[in-house]
């Protein structure tokens, strides 16, 4: 081993930040958590925590796939698919062979699971438009599939879920341990998105990401950190579909396997900050009550109308945050300290 | 250290490497000098696992590196700077230095000593918040080298790393690259800046349409009739004189 001359200067790698950034756990972040928890612990209104509900399990979903599409480069538009088998998975062996979705739940991210790590290694090679035209055709014949599976899937009819309240069928009464769960996902994907951008493990995703050559000249497997990202996202993702499932009680292949759903993941992030821990929860909280807003607002009155203005609103979002609001917030902080220093400078 | 027996890659039917043996002994700098097009960066490949030989015998210690996946040649010790850099260029210059000592060290506080010392060593301590996507090329050559080195690696591969940088800057990395010997890595460094490499280099390997055409120290290669007609011509000889 090798000894390198010079003196030692002490970096902090990981530091407490105001606004937020990869890698530093800030102030807004905790503030946002802090605030997220609140509402959920003093929610009453059964519409509101509905809402709350989507939002935290969007975060979830959307945190489950930054860890593919940010931190690795694995931009999937098939998502969904992961999605489904989660959803599908937990509830036929609910509904066929009365095994709980709390098993269901571990068996259908461990066939996700497969699925992430098969997509990849078939598609190892493809890069950029090319692994995500993949992503999209494996979404789609996976909707396709569940959709001629009638025997097993329930086809376009779908699968219904007894509304019979037990804790071991996952099924409750109200809003509340709903939320509560979903709280708990989402909070878990955060404290490991954390965890991944602290480690080791996270650096070579991102050095994967960022550059293949130069990460395999440093020792890192290209490939094995890509199937392993895709692996650990379609599991997480799949987890996320198990509670879409328990929660809404209805599961149909055009609904839940749709190019939507695996957008919407991806536009979550895109507009909160992709690539950081706090990016899809921000996003999450933008994007999911400003939907559920237009739609019961306009819906009535001009059909579609609230598209067009989700539309916008995701449109100037995009242009004028690229890095997300978690990017612009930390822009407009560090421009703020730097005022403050010069400010502190002249007196 | 490392030996290359008769080591060759064809590309259709061109030989761009054509049985080229040599052996790199622990503690030295070998140069390898040639015209573009002679194979250099090609040999490079070969050796660091980014292409592999279509002939011929590539051993890295005790191992037979013929072959082998880069990141497998990497975690043997054997590391490289690319001739355009490569940076992580979502990432800063600190933790793409960072990245490098991950392996030895585990975690990014274990790995700040290497990190911190590498940074210094190269001339790079001053930009380590900045983003790589955002250096200048003389920076990014300086990155490039810092990558390399915070491998703590056995041999280090050196890919035209004074190409960008000023007459000072290079002087600068001539005293690092001669400096890391004593610290225990041997450098195996292809170069066209000439002042470089004759006063850094103790032993010179020259390349010309993929063949070796001449070995030995700088003084007998720049004295070499072939080498003067294939690459350095008269008016080197006479600059020199």
């Amino acid at each position: 081993m090798v000894t390198l001359p010079g003196p030692t200067t002490r970096i902090n790698v990981m530091s407490f930040s105001a606004a937020p950034r990869r890698g530093a756990l800030s102030v807004i972040e905790l503030l946002v958590l802090a605030a997220c928890i609140a509402a959920a612990a003093i929610v009453t209104n059964r519409h509101a925590a509905d809402v709350m509900i989507q939002t935290f399990l969007w975060g979830g979903l959307a945190l489950a796939w930054n860890i593919a599409g940010g931190y690795t480069g694995l931009i999937s538009f098939g998502h969904a698919a992961f999605f489904g088998i989660g959803a599908y998975t937990s509830t036929i062996l609910l509904l066929r062979y009365g095994i709980s979705p709390w098993i269901g739940l571990a068996a259908g991210a461990l066939m996700a699971a497969s699925a992430g790590a098969l997509l990849t290694t078939v598609c190892a090679r493809l890069r950029g438009p090319f692994f995500i035209l993949s992503t999209l055709a494996m979404g789609e014949v996976t909707r396709i599939t569940a959709l001629n599976g009638q025997s097993l899937t329930g086809g376009a009819e779908g699968l219904e879920i007894a509304p019979v309240a037990s804790v071991a069928n996952m099924v409750f009464i109200g809003k509340a341990p709903y939320l509560a769960l979903i709280l708990v996902y989402t909070l878990t994907l955060y404290a490991l998105s954390v965890w991944i951008e602290r480690s080791r493990y996270g650096f070579y995703l991102f050095a994967t990401r960022d550059d293949d050559d130069a990460a395999a000249a440093i020792g890192i497997n290209p490939i094995a950190m890509r199937i392993s990202a895709m692996t650990l996202s379609a599991a997480l993702t799949a987890i996320g579909g198990t509670l879409f499932a328990q929660y809404f009680l209805y599961l149909d292949p055009t609904h839940i396997i749709s190019p939507d759903i695996s957008f919407k993941f991806a536009l979550i992030c895109a507009v909160g900050g992709l690539g950081t821990a706090i990016g899809p929860i921000l996003g999450a909280l933008i994007i999911v009550p400003a939907s559920e807003l237009l739609r019961s607002l306009l819906s009535q009155s001009s059909s579609g109308l609230h598209l067009v203005i989700y539309g916008i609103i995701v449109t100037v979002v995009i242009l004028y945050f690229p890095s997300g609001i978690s990017g612009g917030i930390a822009r407009v902080s560090s421009a703020l300290s730097r005022m403050f220093v010069d400010e502190k400078k002249r007196t | 250290m490392l030996t290359l027996e008769a080591v060759g890659r064809q590309f259709g039917p061109l030989w761009a490497v054509q049985d080229v043996s040599f052996t790199v002994r622990r503690g030295e700098i070998v140069g390898i000098i040639g015209p573009n097009g002679a194979g250099k960066s090609t040999l490079f490949n070969l050796i660091a696992g980014a292409v592999a030989p279509s002939a011929g015998d590539i051993r890295f210690l005790d191992h037979r590196i013929t072959g082998a996946k880069p990141y497998h040649v990497a975690r043997l010790g054997l590391a490289r700077t690319f001739q355009i850099p490569k940076p992580f260029k979502q990432l800063s210059v600190h933790e793409n230095v960072m990245l490098s000592a991950l392996r030895r060290h585990r975690t990014p506080h274990r790995s700040n000593p290497v990190t911190a010392r590498t940074m210094e060593l190269v001339g790079i301590a001053h930009v380590a918040d900045q983003l790589a996507a955002n250096l200048t090329v003389g920076l990014l050559k300086k990155l490039e080298m810092a990558r390399a080195l915070a491998t703590e690696p056995s041999l280090l591969l050196l890919d035209e790393v004074m190409a960008g940088l000023t007459p000072s800057e290079i002087t600068e990395m001539m005293t690092v690259i001669e400096s890391l010997p004593q610290h225990g890595t041997t450098v195996l460094w292809v170069e066209h800046v000439m002042r470089a490499i004759m006063t850094v280099a103790q032993r010179l390997v020259v390349l010309h349409r993929g063949r070796i055409i001449a070995e030995g120290s700088p003084a007998e290669v720049s004295a070499n009739a072939a080498v003067i007609k294939a690459y350095l011509g008269e008016s080197y000889v006479h600059a020199t004189r």
